[in-house]
């Protein structure tokens, strides 16, 4: 299980280092107009040239990655050079964390639990009404583009349960359509995958030997379905971190909300570098540790993994 | 035959089910005796019936199927009329237990096997926590595995086939039920395994005194372990007999077309015997014998009537009108002639 967890936790490490690598190399390519704004037309060359050179983009691609990972090493992550200039990058984002992290908690946890007991719903009524509402409503969420529905969410929700149109961090109310826009497709999600699962499980023949021992339907749904079907389950729950960390990009941005979503669109149309980097390092750490803290669970949960040590189960 | 009252008794069952609105007869008008300590096999081809017909014992149709008519008495009580999920658990796993074909899958895979065995007797016997715990592995050294003590702390993929096989035999035994149905129990495992498990099996039976019914379609099988035959076709069983009469003395044409297609040990190079088409199909109604439009010497009246059963001997009756008086005579094939003669000659 140790070793197991330690060649996880190793690979998850390269794919962080990749992403991180890609997104920085990505921001290279961008024309160098957008880090001058709107004063483009008024500078003369030279001092572009000094304003490049000053951020250190003249220099050779491999040196300024070679510079990155050396204050990252140090734990400096450099600092704002467009949106906030000079100011630490830490300084920029650290008032923003606590909105991020307490939106995408409640989402995530709201988007679990509403998920798993839909798709208990639907396994209980398989192929009758309910079973059938919320497969339109699952196949609805994964079919038309979110943009579109979280519109309506905001438009229909202010209305409908009188909150604020935007963010307002006096007012507990206006967290309510946030909340739910992000928990929306996870809630899908989740649903589809645990009716998948649990119709999965009952028609397993274990379940025919379990009726046949003389169980209830309902010991047979809470000791073996839900049971077993948790366990594939379990690689999706900490996923759902990704889910909802991608969702709120856009999200927060929608609703105003001062959270590292809404600033990641603003640096990036503003071509600042570091903060990009930055932020891009916390999003994909948060949603890689989701992932390998998945594969653990399910590790933990499944006894056929733990003796193979491969992760081949998958 | 220990005894005369047979222990399950089955009366003109009818079983009927629901497919996307259509309506098929899988039983129909099916009689049978269980006697106490005996070996009974139900034989047939596939979509016979046999699984379903043995399934109505426990309650474990699937949802889309019914007992339409007929009665099951076991224990006094006409179970077939049972309808709420708490009245059958008293029988299953405690009356009346099963073991299923592939004991690869019939194991939960992500729970020990000891607690799956201790899942019953905590059910049935009110066991809980040591003395449950001590009972399994009592179990578990019954069926024949070494080191229970050890075993019972492991999962079912750190199980051989044949072992998970005994596992799922210790489960149907736990709680020492009256009747164990055996649902083709060696299938799925290779030869020298089958013959194990059918020992173990007859072992247990002689210990606890269970009555076994199995389900196959091998014929070695069956001539290896039952006392008496059912032969079912279309839902209905008909002929049956002690193993000698169905082997030696058979007497329907399915059953000589069944036996005709057992492959002769020393008879090389001939293509085996099939039985030509299709059983018929229970979503119609069945007019007549169900087996004559593929039985070449099919009589007139079998496209018309119903054949009721026909007495051979106190033991063996046969649903055909090849037995009515006013039937012309008719030889078995050769084959079955052939079996006949082995079987004299080994008597003499």
């Amino acid at each position: 299980m140790l070793k197991y967890s330690l060649k996880r936790l190793a690979q998850s490490l390269v794919t962080l280092l990749i992403v991180v690598t890609a997104v920085f190399l990505l921001m290279r390519l961008l024309p160098i107009e957008g880090y001058f704004g709107d004063a483009f037309d008024k500078l003369t060359e030279s001092q572009k040239e000094a304003i490049l050179n000053k951020m250190g983009l003249l220099d050779p691609w491999y040196e300024q990655i070679g510079r990155f990972y050396k204050g990252l090493l140090q734990g400096d992550l450099g600092t704002s050079t467009i949106y906030r200039k000079d100011v630490p990058v830490l300084e920029v984002i650290a008032p923003r964390v606590p909105y991020s992290v307490r939106f995408g908690v409640v989402a995530t946890l709201m988007s679990i639990i509403m998920g798993l007991a839909m798709g208990m719903h639907m396994t209980r009524y398989k192929g009758r009404f309910w079973d059938k509402t919320w497969t339109a409503y699952i196949v609805f969420v994964s079919s038309v583009p979110s943009a579109v529905y979280l519109l309506f969410v905001q438009l229909y929700g202010t209305s409908l349960f009188k909150v604020p149109l935007l963010f307002d961090k006096y007012r507990p109310s206006s967290w309510i359509l946030p909340v739910i826009s992000m928990a929306i497709v996870g809630i899908a999600g989740y649903a589809m995958w645990m009716r998948r699962y649990m119709v999965d499980e009952l028609n397993k023949d274990y379940i025919k030997l379990a009726r046949a021992k003389g169980l209830s339907d309902s010991a047979i749904m809470i000791k073996h379905v839900m049971r077993n079907a948790y366990v594939p389950m379990a690689q999706y729950l900490p996923a759902a971190i990704l889910a909802t960390v991608s969702g709120s990009i856009y999200i927060e941005s929608l609703y105003s909300i001062p959270g590292m979503g809404g600033l990641l669109v603003d640096v990036i149309q503003r071509q600042d570098n570091p903060l990009v980097q930055a932020l891009c390092l916390i999003f994909s750490s948060v949603g890689i540790l989701g992932l390998y803290l998945g594969d653990l669970l399910m590790a933990a949960f499944d006894p056929r993994i733990k003796l193979t040590k491969t992760e081949g189960a998958r | 035959m220990a005894s005369t009252t047979p222990l399950l008794s089955v009366r003109d069952l009818v079983i009927k089910f629901n497919l996307r609105g259509q309506v098929l007869t899988a039983i129909r008008g099916a009689s049978l005796d269980l006697y106490e300590g005996e070996t009974l096999a139900i034989v047939g081809e596939s979509g016979s019936g046999k699984s379903v017909f043995t399934k109505s014992f426990l309650g474990m149709l699937d949802q889309n199927g019914w007992v339409d008519s007929g009665s099951i008495m076991f224990e006094g009580k006409d179970i077939a009329g049972y309808k709420s999920q708490d009245e059958w658990r008293r029988i299953r796993g405690k009356k009346i237990s099963m073991v299923f074909q592939d004991p690869m899958t019939a194991l939960n895979p992500l729970r020990t096997i000891g607690k799956q065995i201790e899942e019953v007797l905590e059910l049935h016997q009110g066991l809980s926590g040591k003395h449950a715990t001590l009972a399994a592995i009592d179990i578990l050294s019954k069926v024949g595995i070494p080191d229970a003590q050890t075993r019972h702390k492991q999962y079912p993929h750190e199980f051989s086939g044949g072992m998970r096989q005994r596992v799922v035999i210790a489960i149907a035994m736990a709680c020492k039920p009256k009747i164990l149905i055996c649902d083709e129990p060696t299938t799925a495992l290779d030869v020298t395994i089958q013959a194990q498990i059918l020992d173990l099996i007859r072992a247990l039976q002689s210990d606890f005194g269970f009555t076994t019914i199995y389900i196959t379609h091998d014929l070695g099988v069956v001539a290896n372990v039952a006392d008496r035959v059912a032969v079912m076709y279309a839902g209905q069983i008909i002929e049956q007999g002690t193993v000698e009469e169905l082997f030696y003395d058979p007497r329907h044409p399915y059953s000589w077309a069944l036996l005709s297609s057992l492959p002769q040990l020393g008879i090389k190079h001939e293509a085996l015997y099939a039985i030509k088409g299709t059983p018929p199909n229970l979503f119609n109604p069945v007019q007549g014998d169900a087996f004559a439009p593929r039985n070449p010497n099919a009589l007139n009246i079998d496209f018309l009537l119903e054949p009721p059963d026909f007495s051979v001997s106190p033991t063996h009756t046969v649903r055909s009108w090849l037995l009515d008086g006013r039937a012309p005579r008719l030889e078995p094939p050769p084959a079955i002639k052939a079996l006949k003669a082995k079987y004299e000659r080994s008597e003499q």
